[in-house]
């Protein structure tokens, strides 16, 4: 008996009569297979991967743009004061400050219903939000690993007469990458999950198909812990890969 | 070759280099040596502006690097610096630290560098060591690998901050032995070393700094057998005891 067959004769059936295991096929079968639901998940999922890729790449051009701003500010030669530099610091100063001392849900709620009010597009409104707030935290962690670095790499690059951005890009960028690539795995993995939080502004990805289905059903168990493995697949593909790029950059490190 | 003009410097109220004048010679090998904290290292990253000095002004080769306006980069091709902890780059092979500042800033050739650095290795006896990265080498050889990174911008003068003082007894040898041979060459070098041994055998001049001013200088042979200052003759009876 194919599965469609097995849950018109079960479904048939008074709810009392049923055995545990049953019941469980029916609930089951109502929030995966009945009418393709299980598409709008796969819908969700790839929209997820969307939201996450958009965010992630506004988050890591804010992060580095700021970081590398910042950096450039603390570690300039004392004497020569830039006061563009000062002013640009002074704004990504606030940026991070509220990013950071504000909940992401408030974020995506202003963003959403306040500034992007009459916009239809929730999906990209809360990518763009995310990107704005993961902006926040990755420049926090670079701006970390380029502080965190023997500043004797950087003299030591700036003495054989490399300039600020050339011992930059050749010396002290390539190792803090390294040392920042767990916290910046972490980071990603955050975004990744809080993507779920874009429901509350109308954002149509994996948690708002779940939900859906939910108020259609009247049955939350498996929408929701079918999310909860998509997620948890998803982040260990991602670890994996991460774990992969980190083997690969330790080359140097072998005695 | 370098003129130092009432050199002061002060990190925040506390000051390091109290005024110094100084001249510094081609081919001259000037050693400074003193107590911790007397500014020796300081005065030396002075030289090449890797701290900025709060007042004074530093010349080279008759241009005043200090003034703001004047490229620091340009300056400090000519100024060979070698670290007490090396600071090789260890992301990089000992090849590519060779070759990172030649071909980046000198525009030479990748095989122009190469074959400048496999001669300078060779010079040094790690011709063999190209491709390994720098935790694979012992402290000695890196600090012969950091001499040569500095050499292989061809420098007109070298400046070496405690290169010995890392270093397991039994390798200081083979980094002094790589140092008397470039001052025979008659390479500029200004060093700041604790080796009192190699001040007497190589060094044209000591420079003795206590408190932020030199406070005696002499032959290495005057200062040794008469110091001339309580402060000298104090630090001389603790360190050649």
């Amino acid at each position: 008996m194919d599965i469609a067959g097995l849950y018109e004769t079960l479904s048939a059936i008074p709810a009392a009569d049923l055995s545990g295991w049953q019941s469980f096929f029916l609930k089951f079968y109502r929030a995966w297979f009945m009418n393709g639901r299980w598409l709008q998940y796969f819908e969700g999922l790839l929209a997820t991967i969307e939201v996450t890729v958009i965010a992630l790449a506004i988050g890591v051009a804010l992060g580095v743009i700021v970081a590398i701003v910042r950096t450039a500010y603390a570690q300039q030669r004392p004497g020569t004061h830039n006061p563009l530099l000062a002013v640009i610091d002074f704004i990504f100063k606030i940026y991070v400050t509220v990013i950071r001392g504000t909940p992401m849900m408030v974020q995506l709620l202003i963003m959403g219903f306040v500034v992007f009010s009459s916009s239809r597009n929730f999906t990209f409104v809360g990518a763009l939000t995310l990107g704005i707030n993961s902006g926040a935290y990755v420049s926090e962690i670079i701006r970390g690993g380029l502080m965190s670095l023997d500043p004797g790499q950087a003299e030591a690059g700036r003495s054989l007469g490399l300039g600020y951005f050339q011992t930059m890009m050749s010396i002290v960028i390539p190792q803090a990458f390294k040392a920042i690539l767990p916290s910046l795995g972490n980071e990603f993995i955050v975004l990744l999950k809080d993507t779920s939080l874009i429901s509350v502004i109308g954002g149509k990805e994996v948690v708002y198909f779940a939900q859906a289905i939910v108020a259609r059903t009247y049955e939350a168990m498996f929408p929701y812990i079918i999310t909860a493995i998509m997620y948890l697949i998803m982040v260990m593909a991602f670890s994996y890969l991460q774990s992969i790029l980190e083997r690969r950059l330790r080359a140097s490190d072998r005695r | 070759m370098i003129d130092v003009k009432g050199l002061t410097k002060a990190f925040g109220d506390h000051v390091v280099l109290n005024g110094i004048d100084e001249h510094i010679y081609p081919g001259e090998k000037v050693v400074i040596i003193g107590p911790s904290g007397g500014g020796k290292s300081t005065f030396l990253r002075c030289l090449n502006l890797l701290e900025t000095p709060t007042s004074g002004t530093i010349t080279f080769k008759g241009v005043d690097i200090t003034d703001p306006k004047s490229d620091i980069n340009k300056y400090r091709q000519k100024m060979g610096m070698v670290f007490q902890h090396f600071n090789l780059f260890p992301h990089m092979t000992i090849m590519r630290n060779l070759t990172l500042a030649p071909m980046k800033i000198l525009k030479k050739s990748k095989a122009e560098a190469e074959a400048k650095a496999m001669e300078l290795l060779a010079r040094v006896g790690l011709d063999d060591r190209a491709t390994s990265y720098p935790s694979q080498l012992s402290g000695g050889q890196k600090q012969r690998v950091a001499i040569v990174r500095a050499l292989c911008m061809e420098p007109e003068v070298m400046l070496f901050d405690e290169p010995t003082s890392a270093l397991d007894p039994e390798m200081v040898g083979e980094v002094l032995d790589v140092m008397k041979d470039l001052a025979k060459d008659g390479m500029t070098m200004v060093v700041v070393t604790h080796e009192m041994g190699f001040a007497k055998e190589v060094g044209d001049r000591v420079l003795f700094m206590d408190g932020g001013v030199i406070a005696e200088q002499n032959t290495p042979q005057e200062f040794f057998d008469h110091p001339q200052t309580d402060r000298s003759q104090a630090f001389l009876a603790k360190v050649l005891m």
